[in-house]
């Protein structure tokens, strides 16, 4: 079977197309998101004077890539080094070594008592 | 006897935009008629404000035409459906597009244009997709209204009550199909691929905001197709707006008015052909589908369905009248691409948005405890195939790959 033909659209972008209700909506819900993003992630744009697509695309992008950025960081900044902590083998050693230098402070301080 | 169903790993949705079945598929009832769509000799019209009847007429265009913005929100399109009728006892009989169209510009002869729709040759793509694989003579957007809250039919199987384009809460314990397949034993891997930043996902109050890790571009979804990557659930989501990009100018290809609807044909056949060539094939399932209709003529009435969990209030719809989530939307395009699909398949079931996250959950999951009302009632497109699935509904019914399934080529 021959491939079918796709014409390639005609249309070239429009830059000043007007904005529609559904990109408004978007816009709206972006806003509302972006509310909730700490102050260095605000994108700086006046999202309530666009009137064009390209103008919402900006806010759009800009946004969108705020909260993944903010998503981003707060996982990156969950991967903390831990405290160096010892193993339960070089603990229990440590208190072993403990218990035995005590032993032969004992033993010493007895010896000394009974020499003098 | 093993059939395509067996071979089936990964699902895709590609969800278009505010176009009805109609005015992008009617012109087939003459190719097949089976296929409930509009030709001549239909007795189908809409009265304009002069009172004279308006038929059908294949005059579309891909731009220019449909502006302003047909009104597609819940009082325009209860309008549409019910030619203006309030209280109760009235009849939907879709004799309310040219006079819905009317009210925006008080122009009779642009009124009109609500009215036509594309010729086969117009749309070689989806019309194409259409006869060769299985097209729904009765898919309807979820309710009578706009975009955002159809789209959260797919996402969640329910709107949450919202009929309206506001941001929306989800109401726990309802989850997202995508929550459900990632957070599920074993996991499963889903993911919203919106086509770049600068247009990104129209699902952010909860979303976007919550789980970035769900989303994806429309360069990565290509690449996952072509690397055999895709994940078990995929939802892609068109251009929606002209705007600048790396790779220079990006139209908008969502086909929402008045957006060019040869750039959504291309994009379409773009998804299909990657999907084809790529090593996923054989056990993929694309669905095509569209949001709602765009405030575009339609002749089915939508069919009332059982309530769902939450309904609107009084206030709410805007039209004085409570609505109870019991009537589905306007009929969309919708069509199931397979190589197990045989050739020609005319499906008559009636399905709305809801039955997208009915059909992943089934088929991925098998059961889950927590989904509306409309899902747990919904119809699924593809049987789960875990011996709970209906045979006699599988679309996936072929027992051998068809080797005759089209190809698509950009003209240059």
């Amino acid at each position: 079977m021959e491939p079918i033909l796709v014409p390639r659209p005609k249309s070239v972008r429009d830059p000043k197309r007007p904005v529609s209700s559904l990109l408004l909506a978007q816009v709206k819900h972006l806003r509302e998101a972006e509310k909730n993003l700490p102050s260095r992630y605000q994108s700086g744009i006046f999202s309530h004077a666009i009137q064009t697509e390209s103008e919402a695309a900006r806010y759009v992008q800009a946004v969108t890539e705020a909260i993944h950025a903010a998503h981003d960081d707060a996982a990156a900044q969950r991967v903390r080094k831990a405290p160096k902590r010892k193993h339960v083998i070089e603990i229990a050693a440590v208190a072993d070594e403990r218990a035995e230098r005590r032993t032969r402070s004992i033993s010493k301080q007895k010896k000394k008592k009974g020499k003098s | 006897m093993t059939t395509g169903l067996d071979q089936l790993k990964h699902i895709v949705v590609l969800m278009m935009e505010n176009r009805s079945f109609d005015h992008m598929l009617g012109s087939l009832k003459a190719v097949n008629p089976a296929i409930d769509g509009y030709i001549d000799s239909d007795p189908f019209t809409n009265l304009d404000a002069n009172k004279n009847p308006v038929k059908p007429q294949a005059l579309a265009e891909f731009q220019g035409q449909l502006d302003p913005d047909p009104d597609h929100h819940f009082p325009a399109v209860d309008v549409q459906i019910y030619g203006g009728a309030t209280g109760p006892g009235r009849v939907a009989n879709m004799q309310g597009f040219v006079t819905s169209y009317f009210h925006q510009q008080e122009d009779v002869g642009h009124s009109q244009k609500i009215m036509y729709y594309f010729k086969q040759s117009d749309l070689p793509v989806l019309t194409t997709l259409a006869l060769q694989f299985a097209v729904f003579n009765r898919w309807f957007a979820s309710i009578p209204g706009p975009t955002i809250c159809n789209r959260a039919f797919a996402h969640y199987g329910t709107s949450f009550g919202r009929v309206d384009m506001d941001p929306f809460e989800v109401i726990e314990p309802i989850k997202s199909i995508y929550t459900r397949l990632v957070t599920a034993n074993p996991k499963h891997s889903a993911k919203v691929y919106y086509y770049d930043a600068a247009s990104s996902t129209m699902e952010v109050a909860n979303l976007l905001q919550n789980q970035t890790e769900v989303f994806g571009t429309y360069a990565q979804f290509l690449s996952d197709c072509d690397k055999g990557l895709l994940p078990d659930y995929s939802f892609i989501e068109p251009n929606y707006s002209d705007h600048d990009s790396d790779d220079g100018e990006a139209v908008a290809s969502d086909q929402h008015p008045d957006h060019d609807v040869q750039a959504g044909e291309a994009l379409i056949a773009e998804v299909y052909t990657h999907i084809k060539n790529g090593p996923n094939w054989a056990n993929t399932a694309l669905l095509v589908v569209y949001d709602e209709h765009g405030a575009i003529f339609d002749h089915v009435p939508p069919p009332a369905c059982p309530k769902d969990t939450f309904h609107s209030t009084q206030v709410d719809p805007g039209t004085g009248l409570p609505f109870q989530f019991d009537r589905l939307g306007v009929r969309v395009p919708a069509i199931l691409i397979s190589p197990w699909i045989p050739k020609g398949t005319v499906v008559n079931r009636v399905f709305d948005h809801a039955s997208i996250p009915a059909t992943i959950t089934k088929f991925f999951l098998g059961s889950y405890p927590h989904v509306s009302l409309r899902e747990a009632n919904a119809d699924v497109f593809i049987e789960p195939n875990n011996g709970q699935g209906k045979l006699a509904n599988n679309l996936l019914s072929l027992d051998a790959m068809r080797d005759d399934c089209p190809d698509f080529k950009m003209s240059s």
